[in-house]
C-alpha cells in the first residue's frame, strides 16, 4: 500500500505569489495513497527539509512529491534529504510546479488547476517508482584536448599540473592558434608571442603531456569517465624522431610562393614548412596540395638536402586510439573574410584587409618586419581607416552578436599605427565602444587622447578605389548624420569573429550541441559556463564565443579545474536512470525481436547484443544488450523500439503512462 | 511440367533443400501460398500473375524455422520483403535460396544476400499508376473530407490484425496492441481506437514499407489501409532519400543521423 508525502513549497513568493498553494496540499491530501501533505515557504531549507525528513520516519513513506522548482535545481537536495531519512533516494520525485506553471501563469484557479494536476501526475508515477542503486564506472584519468590554442595550450597545462596525462591534438603544424599571429595585446601592449611561446615550450616539454600536431579527431565514441578518441595522424611526410628541425629542406624547396596561413597571405611560404620560427613542434610538414613531387611526380629535393634522411613521401596518415575521462573543446574561432562584404569591394582590393592581417603587419616578426606597408605597392599608408563591426551586430547579414573583441583590437590597431607611422592619421567607424574588462576603457581613452584616433560614430555604407585611393563613404551620426568621405590608403575591416570551420562536424561527432552560428553550446549559460550538455565534455575559449585572451585563460583554467576534480575520484557515481531490454520467462525469454534498429540509434553506443543459450550452450535468440556504464538514460532507443521491449528505470513505460492518465482522467 | 515445377522437383530430389515456399492454384482465381516438401508434390507450384501475394512473411516463422535448407519463390514484393527483413536480421544468410524470375520467364538462383541486393537494384521501386492515383485522390483532399474520409474508413475496421499477420515486417512477438501494461492501445474496436492502431502500425513501417500493398489486400473489409503506409514510404523517400527493400544494411532512415544529411528541415 502506498503511503506518499507531498510537500508544497512557496519559494518564497515565487510559487505563491500566482499559485494558490495551501489549496494545492489540501487537494492533494485526498489524492489515493497520499498519506501526508503540507506546504512551507522555502522546503529546500534546512527547516524545509527537516520536514520531509520527519515525515518519512514518522509515517512510514514509501514515496515523496516535492512540488517546487525544476528537477534541476533541488532534486538532488531533497533526494539526498530522503537518503538521510532511510528512503531510498529515487522514490523522491519533483513536481516541477514553478518553471512549468507559477512562473508562466498569470494568478488564477486555472493556475492553481495546473499545479494540482502536476502533482498528481508525480503522485502517480511515484507509487510505481522502484529502489534503484547507483552506478560506479572507473575513470580514466587521461582528458583530450582539442585545439592548442591558447586555451588548450592552458587547460592542458593546468590539468597536467594537476598530476593527470594530458592528449593535445592541434589540427594544424604547430600548437599556437590566432594568439601566435597577434603583435601586440591589449590592454598593456605588450608582444603576443613573447608571453604565448614559454607556454607553447612548456606544453611540448611538460612529462605529462602528449602532443599530436598536423592531427585530428577522426571519431569519439563511450561516455564520461571512458571516452574512446580516435585520432587522425595526417601525414607530415617526415620521420619526426630522425628530423632535427635544421630547416635546410625549407631553404631549398624550390616552392617559394604560397600564400603563407600564418602570414593570412600577406607573405609566402614553402610546401615544405613549419608555420613560424617559434612553432612548436619546430618540425616541418609537407604541404602536398602544392608540393611538386605530389604534383609531377619528380623533385625530391627536400630528400636529397636533409642530413638524416628524415623525408618519407609514401608516408600515410595513421591512427592512435586514446582511452580518455574527459574531453576539452577548445577550437577556438575565425574571422569572415574580406570578401564577405559586397559594399567593400568584395575582398578584390589588396589594400582592404582584415584584423588579423593587420595584426601581420604590425608584428615585428611579419611579412613587413613589423612596419606598417600596403599590401598592394607596400608605400606606408598615410592614412587608415579601421571599421569595427564589420559583419557583426548586423542582423541583415546573419550574425545579429557582437565579436567582442573588436572594439579593443580595433584600437589598438589605430594606436600600433600611430606608433609606428607618427604623421598617420587612423580613423575608427565604430557603432559604440564596448570597453568592459580590466584597464579596457582607460586603453580605449588612450587611443583618442594620446594618440589623436580619430572616432567617428557611424557605418560605412561604401568602400570603392579611385586614382589609387580608397574612398571611404560612411557617414557621422553624432554630426547629424552628415556624410563623411576619406580618402584611405589601407581600409582594415573588424571582421566578425565566426565559429572555427569544421566545427559543426565536431560537434556531430561529439554529440555536443551547438548554436546557429555553429558555436558550441554551454550546458548553462550562467552556472554551467565550460560545461557542454554532454558529461565529460568541456568548452573552452572561443569555440563557445567569441573571447579576448584574458577570458580565453580563464574560461581554460575553469574547464581544466573541472576536469581536475572529476579526476579526483577513482570511481564515477551515476545515476541508475538507464535503459534496459526487458526480458520475460521462455520461451519467448525477451519480446525484443532482435532488429538491432536500436543500436544505430544509440548516440552513446552503449548498445550490443546478448546472446540467450540454452544448458548446451546452443544460441536460442539474440537480443539487445545495452552496457549500463556507457547508457546515458536519453531514451531514444524506448522510443524507437517498436515491440516497447526497453525501459528506462525510473522513467518505464508503466510510470510514464500513469503520469499521462493521470493528467487525462479526472478525479 | 514447366520449368520452375522442374526445378523444384530436382531440388527437393537432391536432398540438398526440405522445403519449397511458393504458389499454387487457389479458388476465384486467385493464388495461394504452398509449402512443398515432397518432390512429386513439385506440379503444384505455379507462377503468374496471379502470384501477388508477398510470402516473405512466413519465411520466419516458427512452423518452418527449423527445415532443412528452405527455397523460395519470389516475385518482386518478396525478393524486396528479403532484403528488408535482412536488414532488421530477422531473416540470415544461407539459410535459404530464392528462386526469382527474369523478365523472359528464366528463373534465377539466388543464394546470397549480397545477390538479391544486387536483383532487387534492378526493380522498380515505387508505386503502380493506379496506386499513385489512389494516393494523388487522398492527398488532394481538403483536411476535413481526408479525415471524414479515414474517420469512415476506420469506422468500418473490425481489428482482425489481418494486415499485420500479411505484413512481412510485422514480426514482433508481442504486438504494441498485445502490451497491457500499460494498455497503450484500446482493445474492443471503435472509430478512434482503429485510428490509433492504424495511425501506430504506419508510424512503426515508417522507413520499413516496401509497398507491396499486402495488408490492403488482406484486409477483408477492402479498407485501403495501405495508402498509410505509402505514405511514410514516400516521406521517407522524399525527406531522407531513404527505400526500404534496397539495402542489407542496417540504415533506416530514423535511426541513423549521417553528417552529410542535406535534409535542413530537421535542423
Amino acid at each position: 500500500m502506498a503511503r506518499i508525502g507531498v510537500f508544497i513549497c512557496h519559494c518564497g513568493e515565487n510559487i505563491s505569489a500566482t499559485v494558490d498553494c495551501e489549496k494545492v496540499a489540501k487537494v492533494a491530501s485526498e489524492f489515493p495513497g497520499v498519506t501526508v501533505s503540507v506546504d512551507y515557504k522555502y522546503m529546500c531549507s534546512d527547516p524545509g527539509q527537516n520536514m520531509v525528513k520527519e515525515a518519512i520516519l514518522e509515517h512510514n513513506l514509501t514515496g515523496v512529491v516535492v512540488s517546487a522548482c525544476s528537477p534541476r535545481m533541488h532534486e538532488p537536495t531533497f533526494r539526498n534529504a530522503c537518503a538521510e531519512a532511510g528512503l531510498n533516494p529515487f522514490l523522491c520525485e519533483m513536481a516541477n510546479i514553478r518553471e512549468h506553471c507559477s512562473w508562466v501563469h498569470e494568478k488564477s484557479d486555472a493556475t492553481t488547476d495546473k499545479a494540482i494536476d502536476i502533482v498528481r501526475t508525480l503522485v502517480e508515477k511515484v507509487k510505481r517508482n522502484e529502489a534503484l542503486a547507483p552506478i560506479y564506472v572507473p575513470i580514466t584519468k587521461t582528458a583530450v584536448v582539442i585545439g592548442g590554442g591558447v586555451a588548450g595550450i592552458q587547460a592542458s597545462l593546468d590539468i597536467a599540473d594537476a598530476g593527470h596525462k594530458v592528449v593535445l591534438v592541434e589540427r594544424e603544424p604547430s600548437i599556437g592558434g590566432h594568439m601566435s599571429q597577434l603583435s601586440e595585446t591589449f590592454p598593456t601592449l605588450d608582444c603576443s608571442q613573447c608571453i604565448l611561446t614559454p607556454r607553447m615550450v612548456d606544453v611540448a616539454r611538460h612529462p605529462n603531456i602528449t602532443l599530436y600536431t598536423y592531427a585530428e579527431i577522426e571519431s569519439v565514441d563511450g561516455s564520461i569517465g571512458n571516452f574512446n578518441v580516435k585520432i587522425r595522424l595526417k601525414s607530415k611526410s617526415l620521420d619526426e624522431k630522425l628530423c632535427t628541425g635544421c630547416g635546410a629542406c625549407i631553404q631549398k624547396c624550390p616552392v617559394k610562393k604560397i600564400p603563407s596561413e600564418f602570414e593570412q597571405g600577406l607573405g609566402k611560404r614553402t610546401a615544405i614548412y613549419v608555420p613560424f620560427p617559434q612553432a612548436v613542434p619546430n618540425k616541418p610538414v609537407i604541404d602536398r596540395v602544392n608540393c611538386t613531387y605530389y604534383i609531377k611526380g619528380k623533385c625530391k629535393v627536400c630528400e636529397i638536402v636533409c642530413p638524416t634522411k628524415a623525408i618519407r613521401f609514401d608516408q600515410e596518415d595513421s591512427f592512435v586510439e586514446v582511452q580518455a575521462g574527459a574531453l576539452l573543446l577548445a577550437t577556438g574561432f575565425d574571422v569572415l573574410k574580406t570578401n564577405f562584404f559586397p559594399e567593400y569591394g568584395y575582398g578584390k582590393y589588396e589594400d582592404v584587409i582584415d584584423g588579423l592581417a593587420f595584426e601581420r603587419l604590425a608584428s615585428a616578426s611579419g611579412p613587413t618586419k613589423g612596419e606598417i606597408r600596403r599590401p598592394s605597392d607596400g608605400e606606408i599608408p598615410k592614412k587608415i581607416v579601421f571599421i569595427a563591426c564589420a559583419g557583426s551586430r548586423d542582423p541583415a547579414k546573419g550574425i545579429e552578436y557582437c565579436s567582442k573583441i573588436c572594439c579593443m583590437y580595433t584600437a589598438k590597431h589605430a594606436m600600433l599605427y600611430k606608433h609606428k607611422v607618427h604623421e598617420g592619421t587612423p580613423y575608427i567607424f565604430y557603432m559604440d565602444i564596448r570597453a568592459t574588462g580590466k584597464m579596457y576603457e582607460e586603453f580605449v581613452r588612450r587611443a583618442i587622447e594620446e594618440d589623436e584616433v580619430k572616432y567617428i560614430r557611424g557605418r560605412v555604407s561604401q568602400v570603392y578605389e579611385k586614382n589609387g585611393k580608397l574612398i571611404v563613404r560612411g557617414v557621422d551620426t553624432l554630426l547629424m548624420g552628415q556624410p563623411v568621405e576619406i580618402e584611405a590608403d589601407m581600409v582594415v575591416l573588424a571582421t566578425a569573429g565566426i565559429a572555427s570551420p569544421g566545427s559543426e562536424e565536431l560537434a556531430q561527432k561529439l554529440h555536443v550541441s551547438y548554436d546557429k552560428h555553429k558555436f558550441f553550446s554551454e550546458a548553462h549559460p550562467k552556472l554551467k559556463p565550460v560545461e557542454t550538455n554532454t558529461a565529460g565534455i568541456y568548452l573552452a575559449g572561443a569555440c563557445q564565443s567569441t573571447k579576448d585572451i584574458p577570458e580565453t585563460v580563464a574560461a581554460a583554467s575553469g574547464a581544466a579545474a573541472k576536469i581536475a576534480g572529476l579526476f579526483s575520484n577513482d570511481l564515477l557515481k551515476r545515476d541508475p536512470l538507464i535503459a534496459v531490454v526487458k526480458k520475460c520467462a521462455p520461451p519467448l525469454y525477451s519480446s525484443c525481436t532482435g532488429c538491432f534498429m536500436c543500436i544505430p540509434v544509440c548516440p552513446y553506443q552503449a548498445i550490443d547484443k546478448e546472446e540467450i543459450k540454452d544448458r548446451s550452450g546452443n544460441i536460442i535468440k539474440t537480443i539487445s544488450h545495452i552496457n549500463p556504464g556507457l547508457c546515458q538514460g536519453c531514451g531514444t532507443c524506448v522510443a524507437f523500439c517498436k515491440s516497447k521491449s526497453i525501459d528506462i528505470l525510473g522513467y518505464n513505460h508503466d510510470q510514464v503512462c500513469a503520469e499521462v492518465e493521470a493528467l487525462l482522467n479526472e478525479w | 511440367m514447366n520449368n520452375l515445377q522442374q526445378k523444384a522437383q530436382q531440388l527437393l530430389e537432391s536432398g540438398n533443400y526440405g522445403l519449397i515456399v511458393g504458389y499454387e492454384k487457389g479458388t476465384s482465381g486467385k493464388a495461394r501460398p504452398v509449402f512443398i516438401r515432397k518432390a512429386e508434390h513439385a506440379s503444384k507450384l505455379i507462377f503468374d500473375e496471379s502470384c501477388d501475394q508477398n510470402i516473405a512473411v512466413y519465411l520466419y516463422r516458427q512452423e518452418i524455422k527449423h527445415d532443412k535448407k528452405k527455397v523460395i519463390v519470389a516475385n518482386h514484393h518478396t525478393l524486396k520483403s528479403i532484403v528488408e527483413l535482412a536488414a532488421e536480421n530477422q531473416v540470415f544468410d544461407g539459410d535459404f535460396m530464392v528462386l526469382a524470375f527474369a523478365g523472359n520467364g528464366d528463373i534465377i538462383e539466388l543464394n546470397t544476400f549480397e545477390e538479391i541486393e544486387k536483383h532487387v537494384a534492378t526493380l522498380y521501386h515505387g508505386l503502380t499508376e493506379a496506386e499513385a492515383a489512389m494516393m494523388k485522390k487522398i492527398e488532394d483532399m481538403s483536411l476535413e473530407d481526408r479525415w471524414a474520409f479515414w474517420e469512415n474508413e476506420f469506422s468500418k475496421c473490425i481489428k482482425c490484425y489481418a494486415c499485420r499477420a500479411s505484413c512481412p515486417m510485422c514480426y514482433c512477438p508481442t504486438c504494441t496492441v498485445e502490451i497491457n501494461q500499460p494498455q497503450w492501445i484500446s482493445v474492443p474496436s471503435h472509430t478512434l481506437g482503429n485510428l490509433e492502431w492504424h495511425v501506430m502500425r504506419a508510424m512503426h513501417l515508417a522507413g520499413r514499407c516496401v509497398t507491396c500493398g499486402q495488408c490492403g489486400k488482406a484486409c477483408p473489409l477492402e479498407l485501403p489501409i495501405q495508402l498509410l503506409t505509402y505514405k511514410v514510404a514516400l516521406d521517407s523517400k522524399q525527406f531522407f532519400d531513404s527505400v526500404a527493400g534496397t539495402s542489407i544494411c542496417a540504415d533506416n532512415a530514423l535511426a541513423i543521423f549521417k553528417p552529410e544529411d542535406h535534409e535542413n528541415f530537421i535542423r
